[in-house]
């Protein structure tokens, strides 16, 4: 064997190792709020945000906080490190990454599941006939 | 119909080409059947030219019998948007991908008859052709409207309505079909000149990764392992400088117009065409290698054939629904038949390749490993293997809500961070490779040379991290990964002073190198050092931050239904503004954003805008009717009625009376509506106490007088305080350099010109 060979080999070795590991690190697992509470790992709810419950933004310390119920009917207030997410008043369901402190379910990014933009409803299309 | 048609009518020649291009391969000596075959392939290609021109003419006359055109256009798109509906769509962008993959087929036939390869070329092109066009057939753009809603449009019997539009299936049996007047529309974040610009041009990237794969599998056919590369290597350029001139357009959109923050943000969508081109670029590379020492022959073929797979695979994650909702582009579920079809495409291909390479692989001349580490074949291999390896880094990141759904069950994507993280150590290798590969010889460079030759480089390199390190790169990741840039750049912009005084052509690559050694930089600075706020303005009140002052002075329309918010921004010396816009998508209620960018040379402030609070809903709204008392927050309200003025010019102006009473003191409150050619404009009135404020929201005059009807607002006073004002939130950034993306990126594509005239001249 020579050197060439032996090196391309470690470095290829390396490379899957590192990809692998990063992998798992970088996907985020689904859970309830009752799963992610006893979770010390960052987690995804899903869930919906409660319209009737206030939102706000705080411009000074930049957080948007409003409340959410997940899937198992399970209620907390969630605080985003951020603005108000795009699209939120629309959205259908919302998912909340990040980790809880105490009660509140502390996220770093929020994504709003939109209803389908691009599929073409009978609704609309009433509207253009 | 006739569209239709002539989508099965091209299936049908291209499908009768491509085996007859085969067949003349097979019996070698029938040379008439390779001539019959070109002309099914031309007459082919005049077929999805005129579907083509059809499909535009639909679109321009606003043909909404069509599902496609209904789907994706309106009658109020202006002319250049409407001709960027044709590929607006799934139907559309595989129409145009079959278009343009026909068109270059015919230079193809030409370039490889003069090189007698044109049977084994076109039997692989063709058969990649032919199934392009499969596509349009199950997925035609020239459905018919009822076909898809038949239950809402089709009606039996009766006589249609003459103030619709409709048209007859059969009138004998009383079967029509109302047709839509309107079409739904394009998605308002694509209305600009950049969707005019950018699909077209990705797509001719996506068409030209196809042609060395049909190369590769043409030559395993022909049994010519070493030559092909010659004549493959122009289209690599191409196809390469295409791609990726698409892809920074692409990232250029982003920035400018989307407002994602930055060029990049690893959407599948984006990640689909990076893969393919990383590939490519190594192929490129590996080419070279093979041409100046006859070297990784065989790598050659595999990556050759990965680049095409890799497209296949990706257009399979994002036009297949996989991917779900994972991702910011939305994606349309398109049905099983696509994702069979995809999946079947991806299936036959690979299936091919790898079958004739397995087939031929004990032919395929072996190198001689007669090079050493200290070598340009070597650095050159390298190099090539990060860029693959980065490549599947990116597609396996990309599939993971594929993974995660096979393996968990439930799909995820992956954190952005995950790109970054294994990206990164392979950037630096990169840029290392691209600058020392530059300084090495051919199968061996002795290090006393090398060390002569590396240690300017490398010392200016150090001096330039240095003062980065003192002007603000702290991390060691980051101070490595910029020490690896500037060696790049420096040794590169060295050889190419060095070539330049000498011979023009010869300078390509090194002018490509120095492009991408910028772009590094520029990524580093601008996306790792950049510096972000957000800021409450209200309005005509001025905040400060990163050293500006921002006052916010209001909004104005632009146009229909767009906004721009404009905020006067002050540096000191200068002042100018800074208008993002905000708006209500009508197709979906979503609010559209786009950021606004001043260039201040050495970095950009980015303004995105995030929400407007308006003030005025802090009051109460009042439904007033003529005379009547109304009793609230301790006060009463009566409205007395109002008076109405016309003046010269358009101008007329509404004055309400309303008796304000509190617990010992009657006022008559004055609020106006001033109405100049159409603009409103409201004069609240405010009372003595200084307790409250009403403003006017809308009037009923009505005939009979007691009927008259006026909404206001109502809005309380704390103390002296002013009502509170709009304000507008908005994040600041400050990107550190990011010019260098965008001089790096043209430096880049002159260079790719360079060098594809060289190798063009080459080719002959």
């Amino acid at each position: 064997m020579n050197l060439r060979f032996i090196l391309g080999i470690a470095i290829i070795i390396v490379a899957i190792i590192f990809a692998s590991y990063s992998f798992t690190e970088a996907n985020i697992e689904y859970m309830t709020f009752n799963e992610a509470l006893h979770s010390s790992k960052k987690a995804q709810v899903k869930g919906d945000w409660i319209k009737e419950k206030p939102s706000e933004f705080d411009p000074i310390k930049n957080t948007f906080s409003f409340y959410m119920v997940d899937d198992k009917n399970i209620e907390y207030q969630v605080i985003l490190i951020g603005a108000k997410p795009n699209n939120f008043e629309i959205a259908e369901s919302v998912v909340a990454k990040g980790k809880f402190q105490g009660n509140i379910f502390y996220a770093s990014n929020v994504l709003t599941k939109c209803p389908s933009k691009y599929e073409a409803g009978t609704e609309e299309l009433n509207k253009t006939l | 119909m006739l569209g239709k048609f002539l989508i099965n009518f091209t299936f049908t020649l291209s499908l009768l080409s491509t085996i007859f291009y085969w067949y003349s391969f097979i019996r070698k000596s029938e040379f008439t059947y390779q001539k019959f075959a070109r002309y099914l392939f031309y007459y082919s290609v005049i077929g999805i030219v005129i579907s083509s021109t059809l499909l535009i003419y639909y679109i321009l006359t606003h043909q909404f019998q069509y599902h496609y055109i209904w789907g994706h256009s309106s009658t109020d798109l202006p002319i250049s948007l409407l001709v960027s509906t044709f590929y607006a769509g799934q139907e559309g962008s595989f129409n145009l991908w079959a278009l343009l993959t026909g068109l270059l087929g015919i230079f193809l036939i030409k370039y490889n008859a003069k090189r007698n390869y044109e049977i084994e070329f076109m039997s692989v092109y063709g058969l990649i052709f032919t199934i392009l066009i499969l596509f349009l057939v199950i997925k035609n753009p020239f459905t018919l409207i009822w076909d898809v809603f038949p239950k809402e449009l089709i009606q039996y019997g009766g006589n249609p309505n003459s103030s619709q539009k409709y048209t007859w299936i059969d009138q004998a049996k009383g079967i029509w079909a109302s047709i839509p007047v309107e079409g739904r529309g394009l998605n308002p974040l694509l209305q600009n000149y950049w969707m005019v610009i950018h699909p077209p041009i990705l797509f001719i990237g996506f068409t030209s990764m196809s042609v060395p794969f049909a190369f590769a599998v043409a030559s395993l056919l022909k049994k010519d392992y070493l030559n092909w590369i010659n004549i493959a290597k122009p289209w690599v350029i191409f196809g390469s400088m295409v791609l990726g001139c698409g892809i920074l357009l692409g990232g250029f959109w982003a920035y400018e117009t989307l407002g994602w923050g930055g060029f990049w943000g690893w959407d599948p969508v984006e990640n689909s065409s990076l893969v393919p081109w990383l590939v490519s670029i190594a192929t490129l590379h590996t080419m070279l290698t093979q041409k100046n020492s006859n070297k990784l022959i065989r790598t050659n073929f595999i990556f050759s054939i990965l680049t095409f797979l890799l497209v296949l695979y990706s257009t399979f994650l994002t036009r297949s629904g996989v991917l779900g909702d994972t991702s910011v582009h939305s994606f349309v579920t398109p049905g099983a038949t696509i994702y069979w079809l995809l999946l079947g495409a991806i299936i036959l291909f690979s299936g091919l390749s790898i079958y004739m390479l397995i087939l031929r692989w004990k032919e395929i001349p072996k190198e001689e490993s007669n090079y050493s580490v200290l070598s340009r074949e070597y650095a050159l291999f390298l190099g090539a293997s990060t860029l693959v390896i980065s490549s599947f880094f990116i597609a396996i990141g990309t599939s993971s809500p594929l993974i995660t759904l096979m393996l968990k069950g439930k799909a995820s994507a992956v954190e952005i961070n995950y790109y970054i993280q294994t990206n990164l150590p392979l950037a630096i290798a990169l840029a290392l490779f691209s600058g020392l590969g530059q300084l090495l010889w051919w199968k061996n460079t002795p290090i006393k040379i090398l060390i002569n030759k590396i240690w300017i480089p490398f010392i200016v390199s150090f001096a330039l991290t240095t003062i980065s390190y003192f002007v603000g790169v702290k991390e060691v990741t980051m101070l490595i990964l910029i020490f690896s840039s500037y060696f790049m750049l420096i040794v590169n912009l060295m050889l190419a002073w060095n070539v330049f005084k000498g011979k023009i052509s010869l300078v390509g690559s090194y002018v490509t190198h120095v492009g991408f050694a910028l772009m590094l930089l520029g990524f580093v600075f601008s996306a790792k050092y950049d510096s972000k706020q957000t800021l409450s303005l209200e309005e005509g009140k001025t905040i400060s931050a990163f050293n500006f002052d921002f006052t916010y002075l209001g909004y104005q329309q632009k146009d229909k239904n767009r906004y721009a918010f404009n905020i006067l921004i002050d540096d000191g010396k200068d002042n100018f503004f800074i208008s993002p816009i905000m708006f209500i998508n009508n197709q979906d209620n979503s609010v559209i954003r786009h950021p606004d960018i001043k260039n201040l040379y050495t970095k950009d402030l980015y303004i995105s805008p995030l929400s407007l609070d308006e003030g005025k809903s802090q009051g109460e709204e009042l439904n007033l009717i003529k005379n009547k008392i109304i009793e609230t927050k301790g006060i009463t309200l009566k409205y007395l009625g109002y008076d109405f003025v016309q003046l010269k010019g358009g101008i007329n102006d509404l004055t309400l009376s309303i008796e304000y009473k509190n617990s010992n003191k009657i006022q008559i409150l004055k609020p106006k509506m001033i109405n100049k050619k159409g603009n409103l404009n409201f004069q609240s009135a405010k009372t003595d106490d200084n307790k409250f404020e009403i403003s006017i929201i809308s009037v009923n005059p009505s005939k009979i007088e007691d009927q008259t009807t006026a909404k206001i607002l109502l809005t309380k006073l704390d103390g002296a305080q002013n009502p509170k004002k709009e304000t507008l939130i908005v994040e600041a950034t400050i990107k550190p350099l990011i010019i260098l993306v965008w001089i790096g990126t043209a430096i880049v594509m002159i260079g790719f010109i360079i060098t594809l005239i060289r190798r063009v001249k080459e080719a002959k």
